[in-house]
């Protein structure tokens, strides 16, 4: 785990003046860095186990990216508009506007520190109705030690339909914080999905938020599998009836990883429905947490609200905290919670072992299998082999 | 002709406590023994026995050809040739049947049938158990009903072709069609190449499967050892006359 001393302000100030003022000015950036500086992160403190103060985590103002480097869009279906974010500010700022900074993570720790450094970027627009054919692919592959700090914002208008995976890769020791914002409009069907394998000694932190409009049907899915620390909040306002939001999270943090996922759902109407899934395992050192908020609101009647999550102790020095945390406000919901964290089941093992499988096998086999309903939801089949064949590396 | 499954004086413990008290069987290639016995008499913990559950304490000796099995990690005994079908099998979900069974085919019997044979033996074991091909790509036991776990156990039994076979209370819970298929396909098995010579010792309480699959010999476990072994009619007896008789017959002796 990399040293992350404070670093001192007025640098980070200084790197703002040379940043990109179309996008945002430079007082814009200066109060947004004011919010990173005043702002808690809310996150895990250092204890027993756990052994990383968000809240002291800062880049380096030498390591701060400012080229596009590392960005990589891939789109076959020409009726979407897909660029860049700088593009995006100049020639579409009315469109950029309408999605850009309207999901409140601006208003986050690290969202705001993702916003006082925001130039590189993907934005991407979604017409009435378009069924986009395939996955747009948005890759940040950060050079080695560098800080950057994407975002990805995406605008879709009522009925379109997409699936966009997002790539974070490579970038040894690199310093990642980047924003997701996601606004739909009416029966809009999409599926955002984030693969995260950032290299050794990387730190990533992510803040993702969608509003998705009536009748919507979005969903998160994330698999956090690289990096030294990974901070991930993955959340979802439903503010329309008829919307369905799904939220799946997997991660398996080894050797001194440490993975902290932060789950929101809002209900604030009702009629909706939510499902948050969660899948976890760590080993060796491995240590992680995970907090599943959902909250529905006292007029939000009608909502169902599940969340399921399920942690894989793999050795005895790994440690996964599980906190639920469900505050409900209506009398006239269903909301449903359940939790299991435990080793894998020796029944299971002899099981599988009766069958000639040897040990380290079986539970690799059992281990896999634990992740699947997780896995199943992520998009195209050469996307989940790749998640299910990093999984089984872990696990070898 | 192979030696056997060979079991000498086999004791077994749990937690301290004698369940085993001295086992001698011999399963022959090719032949059927039923293994009949009242609740809590041994028999599910003579399975668990041979086929090393690292819950149970077991001594004694069991050759399998000649193989020391007592030696072997459990799934080295699968690999010699040894099959349980379990009563509760356990669920593990995320793991597709398909999957599962190729890999213990790969396991057992490395390298023998491509994928896209392997894929039409399994259709083949399935239409003959009456399971719908939907089976293999749902998880592994994972909300089956009892009757659909025993027809996987029976599905995993015709893809394995074992050497030797022991079926812990199939019959349990299933209803007479569901037994019928199993019957149906233990008969199969022996009369495929694969199963000619697979040995059975089939466990059970009731002797209604008998009926279906008809014993060479038929053995009776009271508290923790064989009491009696006869022929097909001494399942008959037992049917007519219950345990009671055979463990006053028992305690007689002891």
């Amino acid at each position: 785990m990399p040293n992350s001393a404070v670093a001192s302000p007025n640098e980070l100030y200084d790197v703002l003046s040379s940043l990109d003022g179309a996008l945002l000015s430079r007082e814009e950036r200066a109060r947004a860095l004011d919010r990173f500086f005043a702002l808690r992160s809310g996150r895990e403190k250092p204890g027993r186990f756990w052994r990383v103060d968000l809240d002291s985590v800062a880049p380096e103002p030498g390591a701060v990216e400012r080229s596009s480097a590392g960005l990589q869009i891939e789109n076959s279906d020409s009726r979407v508009l897909v660029c860049d974010l700088a593009t995006a500010a100049r020639q579409h700022p009315q469109l950029l506007a309408r999605a850009f900074a309207t999901t409140g993570v601006k208003a986050t720790k690290f969202g705001a520190l993702a916003r006082a450094f925001a130039g590189l970027g993907a934005f991407i627009y979604l017409r009435a109705d378009v069924d986009c054919n395939g996955p747009i692919t948005i890759a940040y592959a950060p050079p080695a030690g560098a800080a950057i700090f994407p975002h990805t914002i995406v605008l879709a208008e009522r009925g379109a339909r997409a699936t966009i995976v997002e790539r974070i890769e490579g970038g040894e020791g690199a310093f990642f914080c980047g924003t997701s914002e996601v606004v739909t409009e009416e029966r809009v069907q999409l599926l955002y999905a984030v693969v995260q394998r950032a290299g050794t000694g990387a730190r990533v932190i992510s803040s993702r938020a969608m509003r998705p409009g009536r009748d919507a049907e979005v969903a998160w899915a994330s698999a956090e599998l690289g990096g030294d620390l990974a901070a991930s909040d993955l959340s979802i306002a439903i503010e329309h009836p008829g919307a369905r939001a799904e939220v799946t999270a997997l991660f398996f943090p080894r050797a001194a990883e440490h993975v902290d996922v932060v789950s929101t759902v809002e209900h604030r109407a009702g009629e909706a429905t939510s499902e948050t899934l969660v899948k976890s395992a760590a080993t060796e050192s491995g240590q992680a947490r995970f907090l599943g908020n959902i909250r529905i609101a006292p007029h939000a009647q009608g909502s169902d609200a599940r969340l399921r999550d399920d942690a894989l102790l793999l050795s005895r020095n790994a440690h996964v905290d599980s906190v639920p945390a469900l505050e409900i406000g209506a009398n006239d919901v269903k909301a449903y919670h359940g939790a299991t964290v435990g080793a894998i089941d020796e029944e299971q093992v002899f099981y599988v072992e009766s069958r000639g499988i040897d040990r380290n096998a079986a539970e690799r086999m059992i281990a896999l299998g634990f992740f699947e309903p997780a896995i199943e939801r992520f998009p195209t089949e050469s996307l989940r082999s790749e998640i299910r064949h990093t999984l089984a590396e872990k696990l070898s | 002709m192979p030696e056997g499954l060979r079991i000498h004086d086999l004791r077994c413990s749990v937690d301290g406590g004698e369940i085993l008290k001295g086992i001698d069987l011999t399963i022959e290639p090719g032949r059927v023994h039923a293994l009949m016995g009242p609740n809590g008499s041994g028999k599910s913990t003579l399975a668990f026995s041979l086929t090393g559950h690292p819950k149970y304490e077991v001594s004694g000796s069991v050759l399998l050809d000649g193989e020391d099995l007592l030696a072997l990690a459990p799934d080295k005994r699968a690999r010699a040739g040894l099959f349980l079908s379990f009563q509760y099998p356990a669920a593990i979900p995320g793991v597709k049947v398909a999957n599962f069974l190729h890999a213990a085919r790969q396991a057992e019997r490395p390298g023998d049938l491509p994928p896209a044979k392997f894929r039409a033996l399994l259709l083949e074991k399935m239409d003959q158990l009456g399971i719908d091909p939907s089976f293999m790509g749902r998880y592994l036991n994972d909300g089956f009903s009892g009757g659909e776990k025993k027809r996987l156990e029976m599905l995993q039994l015709a893809v394995l072709a074992p050497k030797y076979a022991i079926l812990d209370e199939t019959d349990s819970g299933l209803d007479i069609d569901a037994l019928k298929d199993v019957g149906d396909s233990i008969a199969a098995l022996r009369a495929s190449d694969e199963g000619r010579d697979t040995g059975f010792l089939i466990i059970t309480h009731y002797p209604r499967i008998l009926q279906y699959v008809i014993p060479d010999v038929v053995h009776v476990m009271i508290g923790g050892r064989i009491v009696k072994t006869g022929g097909h009619d001494l399942a008959h007896r037992i049917e007519r006359e219950g345990y009671d008789v055979l463990r006053e017959e028992a305690g007689a002796v002891a």
